[in-house]
């Protein structure tokens, strides 16, 4: 699930080199951290939220697959 | 391999195979199918669960699950990948693959391109994780492939709708049945019905099939992702 956040991410950004997934676990669950370069903060957050929710849909759908509960960060470096 | 018990013949498309769980049974029938055929193309083999298994305690009562998996014939489908490399149309397959493949669902993807829309279509046996609990995962995936596609740029825009299993045909019609109960509440009780929250395409299906009916009105109402459609009475001439 890693690669595929990690794809999505650097498709919706404009300096994909700087797209970064940090998998950690916390109480139990996978917890993706997504970093992003400062600017692209909006990129991956979007109108009203929009891409980070479909962003942690996914992320718990392919959680959900490996039986794992899987959440999403966004790692806000501000 | 000493799991499978085939009855039929070696080069038959069918086999039986059973293991601790459904899944893991089913990984060894399609083992099997991937040796007598290869390159196989998953979505085109079909299962049927014999016994479910059971787990047992301590070693005592241990039933293992059974399946049979059968190829069926593939489907004449147009060749994958047939896309010019670095279209919207090729993007769209790759970021596909990614997720079915991320989510465990080996899907055939077909992809068709209109004047207005590009659309795509997955097949295969076990989509419910892709489609998810009242389809929230494939509209996430739809939502990802339109702003990946059309990232920062609005030129040639189209928009981008993905299908698994029917499921986009079969949520319009319950969507139309809803409209369809809505707008003879809001006729009876003379007054305002709003339905559930749903996205904006799902929003104007409804907002679509009920401009046929003269008794209504509807519009839309809330912000999203708790956005609305509301169907009132017609005012009265």
């Amino acid at each position: 699930m890693e690669e595929l956040l990690e794809y999505l991410a650097r498709n919706l950004v404009d300096k994909p080199d700087e797209v970064r997934v940090e998998r950690t676990e916390r109480d139990g669950a996978v917890v993706l951290r997504l970093h992003v370069a400062e600017d692209d903060i909006g990129k991956v957050i979007g109108r009203q939220g929009r891409i980070a929710r479909a962003l942690r849909t996914l992320v718990r759908a392919s959680g959900g697959h490996q039986h794992e509960r899987a959440l999403l960060e966004i790692v806000d470096a501000r | 391999m000493s799991e499978t018990e085939g009855v039929a013949p070696e080069n038959d498309g069918i086999t039986e195979a059973e293991g601790e769980t459904v899944g893991e049974a089913k990984w060894v029938a399609l083992r099997e199918l991937e040796r007598r055929f290869p390159g196989l193309d998953k979505a085109s083999v079909q299962f049927t669960v014999l016994s479910e298994g059971e787990r047992g305690l301590l070693g005592v009562g241990q039933v293992p699950a059974r399946v049979i998996a059968r190829v069926s014939e593939p489907p004449p489908a147009a060749p994958p990948a047939s896309e010019e490399p670095g279209t919207s149309a090729a993007k769209l397959r790759e970021l596909l693959e990614r997720v079915c493949a991320a989510l465990g669902a080996p899907c055939r993807i077909a992809i068709t391109e209109d004047e207005e829309a590009i659309h795509a279509s997955l097949s295969g046996p076990d989509l419910g994780l892709v489609i998810g609990k009242r389809g929230h995962t494939i509209d996430a995936v739809q939502y990802l492939a339109n702003a990946v596609l059309w990232r920062g740029s609005d030129e040639g825009r189209k928009e981008v709708v993905v299908d698994a299993a029917g499921y986009r045909e079969r949520r319009r019609e319950a969507l139309e049945g809803l409209a369809e109960r809505a707008a003879s509440d809001a006729v009876q009780a003379q007054r305002p019905v709003a339905l559930e929250p749903m996205t904006a395409v799902e929003r104007k299906i409804v907002h679509v099939h009920l401009a046929e009916r003269q008794d209504v009105v509807t519009s839309s109402d809330g912000t999203e992702p708790n956005r609305r459609v509301v169907v009132s009475p017609a005012p009265s001439e």
